[in-house]
């Protein structure tokens, strides 16, 4: 089902229109559909994508875009290079993530147990789940970036294993600062048969926003 | 007014934000429910916002506890002053307000919302030499080399505080967990979690 959310603006400090709306979701399903195309080629199965859905809203609320945000997950977040505003953020469930490494590492499978916090992972399992994030948010990044020609390179990835919520504190903080509103392009994945559960997220700030309109030679309102 | 329910109230102000205010039940304030306690009775405070409970009441008042799940780079900075009856939570986002021109959410910044929480105490009847603090958060969750939000967001609330000569008796603060914070508006007592215990424990 599609769904474009706009929260109604009362600070009236942003505004976008359907058609910019469009456009993101646009953007997120081919971001999502590359990055999903790579994971299903690394497991050798296919990866169920939801469609994207684009949300502007206040900071604050952000939290309730996602389900059960008191709960711990593994973040990925990658900034796009020269362009640190461009964020690539990626939710799994502690399980997903678990299963996930199981299947690209025949040798030596690892438990929940295993897995209580980033620091104490092993360096193999942690490079694994590093490297997942980055095929994810390089494909969908690679995407986009054929579609407006333009280099968008992620970043090292980041990971974090915490409660969601908490980490969602440093993206909120990051995109909060110069707006009481934030865009998000979201897109689910899931691979039933490995219980895999994710959520992958284009966070663009109002000036990238500007930016990529200005490619795709979108009129954009003075509000942006 | 049922006596049985947590009530919160919107206060309009003159900045055009909202922000969550519980009152007594003699307050002749304006009335807008907009979050009731969860399933464990309890109010979970977003971002940018505020609490205060002002507890001079007659009636049998049910104190809620103001809980925040999920803290990480944000800081829970609490106030009370035990005498007169007054506490109030507000969960802060960044440092600095600086970069905006309006502000519709002062407890979105440490800048802002050590001084507005002040006010709302004192127009309470508040005495400040009896205003005590407690500050938990900031935390670094992503091991980003720039990620120093949660270290910005300590100094500048220990700042604000000690400008406003407000003591700090208690913290938790710091590190790479998440935590979960109890604020129980009754007593005035904080259970805090961090991600990686089993246990809450009291501050």
């Amino acid at each position: 089902m599609i769904k474009i959310s706009v929260e109604k603006n009362k600070s009236g400090d942003i505004i976008l229109t359907p058609e910019q709306l469009d456009i993101l979701k646009e953007l997120g399903n081919i971001g999502s559909g590359h990055a999903i195309t790579a994971l299903s080629e690394l497991i050798n199965d296919r990866v169920d994508v939801s469609l994207t859905a684009v949300y502007l809203i206040p900071f604050w609320k952000i939290p309730d875009l996602f389900e059960n945000p008191n709960t711990e997950a593994f973040g990925i977040y990658s900034e796009i290079r020269d362009k640190p505003d461009l964020s690539i953020v990626q939710i799994f469930t502690k399980v997903s993530i678990i299963n996930l490494v199981n299947i690209l590492n025949d040798e030596d499978q690892i438990s929940i147990e295993d897995v209580r916090s980033i620091q104490e992972l092993d360096d193999f399992t942690r490079s694994i789940i590093s490297e997942i994030g980055n095929i994810l948010a390089g494909n969908y990044a690679n995407a986009l970036a054929n579609l407006l020609s333009i280099k968008l390179v992620p970043g090292v990835p980041k990971l974090a294993l915490d409660n969601l919520n908490a980490m969602l504190d440093t993206i909120i903080a990051k995109y909060s600062i110069n707006s009481d509103y934030t865009i998000i392009v979201k897109t689910k994945i899931r691979v039933k048969e490995i219980k895999l559960n994710g959520i992958i997220c284009l966070v663009p700030s109002m000036n990238i926003l500007k930016e990529l309109f200005k490619i795709l030679n979108i009129k954009y309102d003075a509000n942006i | 007014m049922q006596e049985n329910l947590q009530i919160i109230r919107i206060i309009k102000k003159s900045f055009r934000g909202k922000s969550i205010l519980i009152e007594d039940f003699n307050s002749d304030r304006i009335i807008d429910r907009i979050k009731l306690p969860n399933d464990n009775g309890e109010i979970v405070l977003p971002i940018g916002h505020y609490a205060l409970i002002n507890g001079k009441s007659d009636k049998k008042y049910k104190f809620p506890t103001i809980v925040i799940y999920g803290l990480g780079s944000c800081i829970a900075l609490i106030l009370f002053d035990e005498k007169n009856k007054l506490c109030g939570m507000s969960h802060v986002l960044l440092p600095k307000s600086n970069l905006r021109k309006i502000i519709n959410y002062p407890h979105k910044y440490a800048d802002l919302s050590v001084q507005y929480l002040l006010k709302e105490f004192l127009d309470r009847g508040a005495q400040k030499e009896l205003i005590k603090a407690i500050i938990v958060g900031g935390s670094k969750i992503f091991d980003l080399a720039n990620n120093v939000i949660g270290e910005e967001n300590i100094k500048i609330i220990t700042d604000e505080l000690d400008k406003y000569g407000i003591k700090i008796i208690k913290k938790s603060i710091g590190g790479m967990q998440g935590r979960i914070i109890k604020f129980n508006t009754r007593n005035f007592s904080v259970l805090v979690k961090l991600t990686g215990d089993n246990k809450f424990h009291e501050l």
